[in-house]
């Protein structure tokens, strides 16, 4: 959940990268933190993996954008473990998130993964007590560079097909392609509910 | 898992208050009040030392996991961890379902000490954090004056060459 400080006028968000093993999602925030510019203030990229550079924990990097109506706005970008096994740690990350960007891998023999990871996701926040239709996300479909990719309408069809479809990116993580266009949806998504909540309430 | 509400004024004031006496009672160096999703809700002290923002998103994590550790052990009742190092030590303690206390301190001084006064600390930010909720559970952030149209590029990319 977000961090509103009146107080202080802060505002933080979480942002949680999911998907099945090796689909990018370290990559993505590589990329993030290799390239980001005009932010306040960019923090170390923390990677808790193993000594096969598979995540273990999570990657973390914290960004400050630049102040939105004079809110401090605070972006806690976070990787979940990707590989099955490490399901207990995924929940531990999804704790409190704000946003996900859902990185699914284009390649054809990946779609079992992608739809199981996906599925994995609305089993953790259904037991977190999270409503997934409460919880903006976007889709991003990765490795598009690689010959055997699936064409971008079948991943629609396997992930994207919920009552409400969402936006969903194309992606070469590893050269930068879609990585930030995701970024900026989630980010877009996020603010927006923040406005309609808080329309709401003041009505 | 309700969220924690928007902080006003108030909070931050008490939140200082018991920080700060935390802070001059154990001789701490820093002190921190964060959600257990990660990120920093109050911090006092010499925070300008430490990668404060890190060390809050690796503190809830280690905290929840070795939590779950506990429950699969069998452990129903599990309120602190305490990291020991050669500098600085650790001590993390539950506030209540959402939050954590996080007190950094130098190694040299007495575990026990830092423990009985951050005991006496957590239970005065769990009722103000109470007091938030029951205040304001509905509040939100109110942007809705921006447009958000404008921030649909809030990160921008470096130009590759």
């Amino acid at each position: 959940m977000a961090i509103i400080n009146q107080a202080t006028k802060e505002l933080q968000v979480k942002i949680v990268y999911y998907g099945p093993g090796k689909g990018g999602k370290t990559t993505n925030l590589e990329q993030v933190h290799g390239n980001v510019q005009n932010v306040r203030e960019k923090g170390k990229l923390v990677s808790l993996a193993t000594s096969s550079d598979r995540t273990l924990f999570f990657d973390f990097l914290p960004l400050e954008a630049m102040a939105i109506k004079g809110f401090k706005t605070k972006f806690q970008l976070y990787t979940v473990p990707g590989q099955v096994i490490y399901n207990t740690t995924r929940q531990l990350v999804l704790r409190g998130v704000d946003g996900l960007v859902f990185v699914a891998d284009s390649q054809y023999e990946k779609m079992a993964e992608n739809v199981e990871s996906f599925q994995n996701l609305e089993d953790n926040l259904k037991t977190l007590k999270l409503n997934f239709a409460e919880i903006p996300y976007v889709l991003q479909y990765n490795k598009r560079d690689l010959p055997n990719a699936a064409p971008v309408e079948y991943l629609d069809y396997l992930l994207n097909n919920r009552e409400v479809q969402v936006p969903s990116f194309p992606a070469v993580a590893s050269r930068c392609e879609g990585v930030f266009e995701s970024l900026n949806m989630i980010t877009r998504l996020l603010l927006n509910k923040f406005i309609n909540d808080g329309a709401r309430k003041a009505a | 898992m309700p969220g924690l509400p928007p902080l006003i004024e108030e909070d931050v004031q008490l939140l200082n208050s018991v920080l700060d006496e935390l802070l001059q009672k154990s001789e701490s160096a820093a002190a921190l009040v964060i959600d257990k999703g990660g990120p920093i809700i109050n911090q006092r002290g010499a925070v300008d030392q430490f990668d404060t923002t890190t060390i809050a998103a690796l503190a809830a994590g280690s905290f929840c996991a070795t939590q779950a550790i506990a429950e699969r052990l069998g452990e129903t009742s599990f309120t602190s961890v305490y990291q020991q190092g050669e500098r600085f030590s650790l001590l993390f303690s539950n506030i209540d379902e959402n939050a954590l206390l996080i007190v950094i301190f130098k190694a040299q001084l007495s575990a026990g000490a830092v423990k009985y006064y951050a005991a006496g600390a957590v239970p005065q930010i769990a009722a103000q954090l109470q007091r938030a909720q029951q205040r304001a559970p509905g509040e939100s952030l109110d942007l809705v004056s921006e447009n958000v149209l404008d921030v649909s590029a809030i990160f921008s990319k470096r130009r590759q060459n």
